[in-house]
């Protein structure tokens, strides 16, 4: 019979340290516990509340600047307007490059915007 | 935008929707996202109508119906809490099996690169950590495949494992214990198929035996090839990356295998070492990192083509130089890399992604190479960041494998720039 050996793992650990938000000095265990957050300062994502309806809002368009982003979604402000008049559409592309961010325009869509569509992703 | 409380409709192509969907599960924040067909680049406006018109097709929902839906359905009560996927901590050690089988796990489990490994047994890994005085199980960072995945905790033994894997010797650890220092992975996902370039900088080169000069970027020395393999095992091991799920490289890049690793020909540079650039003295040894896709060969000639080429590639460049283009250069009144750099921008009228004048720090030059030729090679690479090597080498100093690992190098070299010790050289073959 062939001698069996025993060998290291090479992968990491899992951390529960996920995104941008976290820092890599948060620990696992605050991701988990929400009670620990505002003593920790960790910033969880949480969706927004959603609108009854969005007749009468302003739903910006934002393009991210991937290959094809700006003619879908002129196609998606095309389809706004002939379906849904009643929402005011603002158009807007993601400033420079796909990968630049943009805080001026997020600024923006705090500001002046009531829901926003993000396209396209490729 | 949704932690803005600014309601928020995600569209990306039904390509990415199972990236998405792992995206969501892992960091708790189930995104409503909408998928149109895929691809929505280079197709045309009719097709972007028909995709806009017609049905998402993961769900088999019209599209702009789910995008309403999507910002006007009242949260459910996952939606409102979300609890990020916990994974358990792995076992230190794999279960005991036959070789045999454990190198198929391995290749199976996509721990490796495709290449035979050494398999970490527990002594190998002790005889790696001897190339360090830190603690086995000191943390030294954590990394992930993308900005948004979990990010895996690693320690000094961890790297050391991974090390094994490559082929490594205990040499070569302080300069890997570096690399790791960065806590990046060097196969980032992305469908552009990032590579990376590693470049050390110091005593430590010829201390290892790295080959700087004649075909310094070719598989022909073994500190280069090992140093630069663990850094994509770690990748890979630390940064998570599983084709399957989690990774959208296009074409992929071949340089991903070895990530560009060597160090810069110092000793036959008129200009001053990249490290000491940043701010780094002569005599410490560092690493820097530089990201990027590929590398444009061949060219020959003075500044003025030089400028040539970074405007045709429209941003900042590194400019990977033989000693004889960086040696011309300075004849032809170029006294500091900085002076350089202040010329090519002003000559190609390069802006930076942003559209903002390029700040001419931006422009990175490595001399490295064999002096065959006055050849420079312009790399899409931008410089990332340089890491200290010291720090991690023991209070005894390196100490070599006895005896030697060293490959053959050109017989023109000198020793320290291309790897090759010729005493070293000499008694291994006998030669007195």
């Amino acid at each position: 019979m062939e001698k069996k050996i025993t060998v290291l793992d090479p992968r990491g650990q899992p951390s529960g340290i996920f995104g941008k938000a976290l820092t890599p000095e948060n620990d696992m265990m605050d991701l988990l516990n929400p009670l620990g957050q505002p003593e920790t300062g960790l910033q969880t994502m949480h969706m927004a509340k959603r609108l009854p309806t969005l007749d009468g809002k302003t739903v910006y368009l934002v393009e991210t600047g991937f290959a094809g982003a700006r003619e879908f979604m002129e196609e998606v402000q095309g389809w706004f307007t002939r379906n849904r008049p009643q929402i005011k559409i603002v158009f807007r592309s993601k400033g420079y490059n796909t990968f630049a961010n943009d805080p001026e325009l997020w600024q923006e869509i705090k500001k002046k915007g009531d829901a926003v569509v993000f396209g396209v992703g490729s | 935008m949704e932690d803005a409380g600014i309601p928020t409709a995600p569209m990306a192509t039904a390509h990415f929707a199972n990236y998405m969907a792992r995206d969501s599960q892992i960091h708790g924040v189930p995104l409503r996202f909408s998928f149109p067909p895929h691809p929505t680049a280079w197709v045309s406006r009719e097709i972007h109508h028909q995709y806009v018109e017609g049905d998402d097709p993961i769900t088999g929902q019209p599209l702009m119906l789910e995008v309403i839906d999507t910002l006007t359905r009242p949260l459910t009560e996952e939606e409102k809490h979300p609890a990020a996927l916990k994974r358990p901590r792995r076992p230190r050690l794999l279960a005991p099996d036959t070789e045999d089988n454990l190198r198929r796990l391995f290749t199976k489990s996509g721990w490796t690169d495709g290449l035979p490994i050494i398999l970490p047994t527990e002594e190998r890994v002790v005889e790696m950590l001897t190339g360090t005085d830190h603690d086995p199980q000191e943390v030294m960072g954590h990394m992930s495949v993308t900005p948004h995945e979990e990010k895996l905790e690693y320690t000094v033994e961890k790297v050391a494992i991974n090390a094994v894997m490559a082929g490594a010797r205990p040499e070569h650890f302080p300069v890997i214990l570096a690399i790791a220092a960065t806590q990046r992975a060097l196969i980032p996902s992305s469908t552009g198929s990032w590579a990376h370039m590693v470049i050390v900088n110091g005593p430590i080169r010829n201390q290892i035996g790295m080959n700087c000069g004649s075909s310094a970027l070719s598989p022909f020395n073994f500190a280069n090839s090992v140093i630069g393999r663990t850094g994509t095992l770690m990748s890979i091991n630390f940064g998570d990356i599983n084709l399957a799920e989690n990774f959208t490289g296009g074409a992929g890049n071949n340089f991903n295998y070895n990530n560009l690793c060597c160090g810069e020909n110092q000793e036959r540079s008129p200009w001053e070492p990249f490290h000491v650039q940043k701010g780094f003295k002569a005599d410490e040894s560092t690493i820097s990192l530089f990201r990027g896709w590929s590398m444009q060969g061949f060219s020959v000639g003075p500044a003025k083509r030089m400028a040539e080429l970074m405007t045709k590639m429209g941003y900042p460049v590194t400019f990977i130089l033989d000693p004889l283009v960086a040696k011309g250069l300075k004849k032809d009144g170029f006294e500091t890399k900085q002076q350089l750099a202040e010329f090519l921008v002003k000559e190609a009228r390069t802006t930076w992604f942003d559209g903002k004048p390029v700040d001419p720090s931006r422009i990175s030059f490595i001399v490295l190479g064999g002096e065959w030729n006055p050849i420079f090679m312009t790399a899409d690479f931008t410089y990332l960041q340089t890491e200290p090597i010291d720090k991690w080498i023991p209070k005894k100093g390196i100490t070599m494998t006895d005896p030697s690992y060293r490959m053959p190098a050109q017989a023109i070299c000198s020793e320290g720039v291309c790897g090759l010790d010729l005493d070293l050289l000499r008694e291994d073959e006998g030669v007195k």
